[in-house]
């Protein structure tokens, strides 16, 4: 069996990444544990969690705002985590931009959009005269739907989804290769979620982006993203193929997430039960979980013994959808 | 009839872009600022008593070229401890001198000493407080100083310094701000910490925005409103600080005017001449509460949320 999975070049590596935090008195808390995937060049990667499952933490690790206690995280083959060089670091500025969660706090209240956009600009020097710069904010700014006249306004004057619209504008005039989008959505009203996602997905086209996409929400995700990762208690539990994941949920956790999607059929909505995640119902052996490969790209965090339960599952599954 | 009607109307072509436009008027801060200061009559009027109070008080003593050890009528008995009248407006002290004169001399050094040494307390304070909070081993050491320095007692530091340094406006200067600073910057650090890890702040971090960059456009502008507040506080307690150390002597020293010296040397005569207490009093009163209040507004009127 051919695994056109090994044969995509992985932009991203996330290895054996563990990220803790000091809570005083020595001890620290565990925000991130083992975390080990790849994310391919050119895909939506969607990593999908409850609050405080450490999702917006292992984004901001690949930002570097979040130190690695353990493990790496390499870039195009560089490692970017830990102690790098001040020339590495800024390549990393350049090429992995983030898009954040509230747009109305991750903008500059002080500020001019023409400044909060060209912020990048400035750092990097990267226009040849003002004449220049000015030219690339316009263009910044049409490519996100916005208008040249918007340059010298404050953010305040904005609606969210404009607001959101701006941060985007400031990540992509960096020409950036990977974008690490924290829950983009998710502060916005309903009606321009659409909007701004599709946005998102015209620039990944355009640009030969890669998204990274924090999310809780998975009706939203199965929109977006080409693979998933489940993430509970800082532990990634699924990864599968978008498709994949929604037909063959096994993980218990993920199996509860997907039952709280709602279903925009009335029909089906009332069927709809809610499946309560029971981590009772797991290997209380004290065995060792790792992720194991169940099916070419569809990883499930178990052990033996679990394991052998979710094969027979998926097996089960996959007699009665064939 | 209703066809006419109809025809009224017309389509319009959709665009999109229409919906982006924001119609408000721009906004610019100062202006802002500005509109919103000069909106109340109160704060407009004590202002201008203000500015009135400042002007006089730099220009009257140039003409007057009052001094305190400049004494003409000391030997005649009728120009001393006159009451106030039409030709004499605040009276003349024990050596004849007219006690408006050395009031406004006075009012003029002590303005000059607190303007001066809070200006240096501000320039030098306020970016050491900003990279002081942004900066996490710049704090442990900054802590350090801040901790020695704020236990050395003012008066203490004041009397050696005028010993070593002897009386006069420079010493006076170097006095309240060689120590002062540290507490501004202290002020600033924890207003800095307060905002230095806002989502904003991250955002441009992630854009590779340095430190500095951070400070001057990110974090200063927030702060105006406090720092205003801060220096309207500032100013005030700096012309107390002088006061009293004039009137302690180890403030400008007897040859220059000084509201504090002004006051020492009337508290005797307070049970039978109490005017010349009372009036140098007054003005210091009146300089201190308007500097307050206009500082006060200026910087309710820096807030943008008083902008709406």
């Amino acid at each position: 069996m051919s695994n056109e999975y090994t044969d995509r070049e992985v932009i991203l590596s996330i290895r054996h990444v563990d990220i803790s935090f000091d809570v005083g008195n020595k001890k620290k808390f565990v925000a991130v544990k083992d975390a080990n995937f790849d994310i391919y060049k050119g895909e939506t990667f969607a990593l999908v969690g409850e609050s405080g499952s450490g999702k917006t933490t292992l984004g901001r690790a690949i930002l570097r705002i979040n130190p690695c206690s353990a493990g790496e995280i390499l870039f195009e083959g560089k490692r970017i985590s830990g102690k790098i060089s001040r020339e590495e670091d800024r390549n990393v500025v350049r090429n992995i931009q983030m898009i954040f969660q509230d747009p109305a706090a991750s903008l500059n209240e002080r500020a001019t959009i023409e400044y909060c956009i060209s912020e990048g600009l400035y750092n990097f020097h990267l226009y040849e005269n003002e004449e220049d710069r000015v030219a690339k904010v316009d263009r910044a700014l049409q490519s996100v739907g916005l208008l040249p006249e918007h340059k010298s306004r404050y953010p305040h004057e904005f609606s969210g989804g404009q607001r959101q619209r701006v941060g985007i504008a400031r990540a992509m005039i960096m020409d950036p290769k990977f974008i690490v989008a924290d829950e983009p959505i998710s502060a916005l009203d309903v009606s321009i979620r659409a909007q701004v996602l599709n946005l998102m997905n015209r620039l990944k086209a355009e640009k030969n982006l890669t998204y990274l996409f924090i999310a809780h929400d998975l009706s939203v995700v199965r929109f977006i993203a080409d693979r998933i990762a489940v993430i509970h208690m800082g532990e990634i539990v699924e990864i599968a193929d978008s498709e994949t994941l929604f037909q063959y949920p096994l993980h218990p956790y993920t199996i509860s997430l997907l039952s709280t999607v709602p279903m925009p059929d009335p029909l089906v909505e009332k069927e709809r039960k809610h499946i309560v995640y029971d981590p009772s119902q797991l290997d209380q052996s004290g065995a060792a979980r790792s992720l194991r490969e169940i099916r070419p790209g569809h990883f499930v965090f178990a052990t033996d013994l679990e394991f052998e339960g979710y094969e027979a599952k998926l097996e089960k599954l996959e007699r009665e959808k064939a | 009839m209703e066809a006419e009607n109809i025809n009224l109307f017309e389509f319009a072509a959709f665009d999109e872009l229409e919906s982006e436009h924001i119609a408000a008027p721009r906004y610019s801060y100062w202006k802002s600022v500005w509109r919103t200061f000069f909106k109340n009559k109160f704060t407009v009027a004590v202002a201008i008593l203000l500015v009135f109070i400042l002007c006089f008080a730099l220009i009257q003593p140039k003409l007057s070229g009052y001094s305190p050890i400049v004494t003409p009528n000391i030997n005649n008995a009728s120009m001393k401890f006159l009451k106030p009248s039409a030709e004499h407006i605040f009276g003349t002290d024990h050596v004849g001198n007219e006690v408006f004169d050395a009031v406004w001399a006075g009012a003029r050094n002590s303005i000059i000493v607190s303007f001066v040494c809070t200006a240096i307390n501000m320039i030098v304070g306020i970016p050491i407080g900003a990279l002081w909070g942004f900066s996490k081993r710049m704090d442990r050491w900054m802590l350090e100083v801040y901790n020695v320095i704020s236990n050395i007692p003012f008066l203490l530091l004041a009397m050696i310094l005028s010993y070593v340094l002897g009386a006069g406006m420079r010493s006076l200067i170097i006095t309240m701000t060689c120590t002062e600073w540290v507490f501004v910057a202290y002020f600033i650090r924890t207003q800095v910490m307060i905002i230095r890890d806002r989502e904003y702040n991250m955002a441009s971090k992630c854009l590779g925005t340095g430190t500095w960059t951070m400070i001057m456009k990110n974090v200063l502008p927030y702060l105006i409103s406090v720092i205003m507040t801060y220096a309207s506080r500032q100013i005030p307690t700096l012309i107390s600080y002088e006061v009293f150390l004039s009137w302690m002597g180890l403030g400008l020293g007897t040859t220059n005017a000084s509201l504090g010296q002004s006051i020492a040397m009337y508290t005797s005569y307070m049970n039978g001449y109490p005017h010349l207490f009372w009036i140098p009093v007054s003005v210091l009163a009146i300089i201190s509460i308007s500097l307050y209040i206009v500082g006060q507004k200026l910087a309710d009127a820096a807030d943008p949320r008083t902008h709406m």
